[in-house]
């Protein structure tokens, strides 16, 4: 299981390389120990936080994909259809309609949103894990709020439209210095939380039958969710498929228990926002595009091949 | 001493009632089987026994205190409950799955590790799954997965153990071996078993006591050689027959012969 982590950790480091090997200038990682001052500002200053801030974006989607596929019992869950990655990008642009511009606030305003979406969520289906359909109710209201906003203030839609795409264009160490601890203390809670998240993803009754307090614990978790999904988006948008795809990918590698499948889904969501965004700045076009063409074929193909998706 | 009590426990799905105000008062030790027809509230009845399925009116008691106030894993160190079917989750192995029944005693944090469990370990044996133990659950047939659900309720190793239809998707042989298992744990641990069993030969032999559920109340209640009996086929089942009982080998069997 170490090997197959590690093995994950190293696919990681590869894309991560790849990312910061390409840009608008031939600047190469090992730029870093050179000579050449601006080749070396320009990975580090510009290049190095946009691979963070995507690495760390991408292992908070994976968790909180993992975690809400385990908390909800349905392998189609992600941030993108229980409200909360909606809920997210309506408090983003309705910080960014409001004049908010800094990373801090903004990540404030999307974990607000994040939370009251999935907040919304979690009292129409009273506590049980019935999401699917209310779920993409409850999405395509937060959307359509959004898109009116947008409309109110027409200027800012070239600006917001990267949250309801996702991109990484602009990162900075700015972006970073809030994302960083949340990715770290959400890893560390999902990773603790492994042993809840395996017996809720059975079944209710099987939950309580073996002395779990289902609703808060639930509750809990969902909580955990929504500031992962929250963290990424107001870093970097809503970067679709990511929550969906890396949790299937790493029980692939890892198998079913969360103890491992939390870490493999952070890396795997790691590693996908980074090769997605190499691939889109040599294609320009932003990495929550490339992520969501990718990543609708790649389940397709997982879900062939092996009978299902799970 | 009376682990598990019920008291005019009444329980209501929408207009229908389902349970009409149950007493029913669980012995240390026995072996308590639910007869009735099927709707009857039988599984009903064991659910509120295992604080599942919370009563319209009336309360049950566990140990003497309202079931209700105590903590989901306080329940879970006294009560195991089998169900009818669990849904399995598709790559998790019989050993990942048991395991799990540790979870009332070793709390969240104690689930981390790959800690070998000897409880875990003897459940899987006395199931006769241990040859499974690595294989995951939708790789086994219905009647192999009934018997790695006995050993996730025998991993709790709870005192009182609550059993749905346990011989469900079993064959014969392995019908009589889960329920032997059952009696032999019942009397070398002190379980005090409730099961619901549709085969009434084989709740006869194997249970100290039957209750028959009868428009949502205890209809009868007593031994099995002393209230099992024609009367009981009629009233309970509306089956005209017979009930013969025979010893063989000094065994105490019952037979149902329909007229």
């Amino acid at each position: 299981m170490r090997w197959r982590l590690a093995g994950l950790a190293a696919v990681v480091v590869v894309c991560a390389l790849a990312q910061l090997s390409v840009g608008a200038t031939g600047a190469s990682p090992g730029a870093l120990f050179g000579a050449d001052e601006h080749a070396r500002m320009v990975v580090l200053e510009l290049r190095a936080p946009r691979v963070l801030v995507g690495l760390c974006a991408g292992a908070c989607l994976g968790i909180a994909g993992v975690v809400l596929q385990a908390a909800i019992r349905n392998q189609l869950a992600s941030p993108e259809i229980t409200g909360v990655g909606s809920g997210a990008v309506l408090g983003a642009v309705a910080a960014s309609v409001a004049g908010v511009a800094q990373p801090l606030p903004m990540a404030v305003a999307a974990l607000v949103g994040g939370v009251l979406g999935g907040g919304v969520l979690w009292v129409l289906v009273g506590g049980s894990g019935d999401v699917a359909v209310r779920g993409v109710v409850v999405s395509a209201v937060l959307v359509g709020t959004t898109l009116v906003l947008l409309t109110a203030r027409p200027q800012l839609a070239g600006a917001v439209s990267r949250w309801l795409l996702g991109s990484l264009a602009g990162r900075t160490w700015e972006h970073l210095a809030p994302l960083w601890p949340v990715a770290v203390v959400v890893l560390v809670a999902a990773v603790l939380l492994g042993g809840v998240l395996d017996v809720l993803a059975v079944d209710d009754d099987h939950a309580h039958g073996v002395g779990l307090a289902v609703v808060p614990w639930r509750s809990g978790v969902l909580l955990l969710a929504a500031v992962a999904t929250s963290a990424a988006v107001a870093a970097v948008g809503a970067t679709a498929f990511v929550g969906l795809l890396a949790p299937h990918l790493a029980r692939r590698f890892v198998g079913v228990a969360h103890r491992a499948a939390v870490p493999a889904s952070a890396l795997t969501g790691a590693g996908a926002v980074a090769a997605a965004d190499a691939v889109g700045q040599v294609v320009r076009v932003p990495a929550g595009a490339i992520t969501a063409l990718f990543g609708a074929v790649v389940l397709v193909v997982v879900a062939r091949r092996t009978g299902g998706i799970g | 001493m009376t682990p598990l009590r019920a008291e005019r426990v009444h329980v209501r799905f929408g207009e229908h009632e389902v349970l009409k105000g149950v007493d029913l008062a669980v012995r240390e030790g026995e072996w308590l089987s639910l007869l009735g027809r099927n709707g009857s509230g039988k599984t009903t009845l064991l659910r509120v026994l295992a604080g599942l399925l919370t009563p319209s009116s009336g309360r049950v008691l566990l140990d003497g205190g309202p079931l209700d106030r105590v903590p989901r894993r306080a329940v879970a160190r006294r009560i195991a409950l089998l169900p009818q079917s669990t849904p399995y989750v598709r790559g998790l192995t019989v050993r990942q799955f048991v395991r799990q029944g540790r979870y009332a005693a070793r709390g969240p944090l104690g689930m981390l590790g790959e800690v070998d469990d000897p409880r875990v370990r003897e459940a899987l044996r006395d199931t006769g799954v241990e040859q499974w133990a690595d294989t995951p659950l939708e790789r086994l047939s219905g009647g192999q997965r009934q018997r790695v659900r006995l050993a996730l309720a025998l991993a709790q190793d709870a005192p009182v153990l609550l059993l749905d239809e346990p011989t469900t998707y079993l064959d014969i042989r392995h019908q009589y071996e889960v329920l032997n298992l059952v009696r032999d744990l019942q009397r070398e641990r002190g379980l005090t078993v409730v099961s619901v069993l549709h085969d009434l030969a084989q709740a006869a032999r194997y249970s100290d006591r039957v209750v028959a559920l009868l428009d949502g109340v205890v209809h009868v209640d007593g031994a099995p050689s002393e209230v099992v009996d024609a009367v009981l086929l009629r009233e309970v089942y509306d089956v005209a027959g017979s009930v013969l009982w025979i010893t063989t080998n000094g065994v105490l069997k019952m037979v149902v012969v329909p007229d």
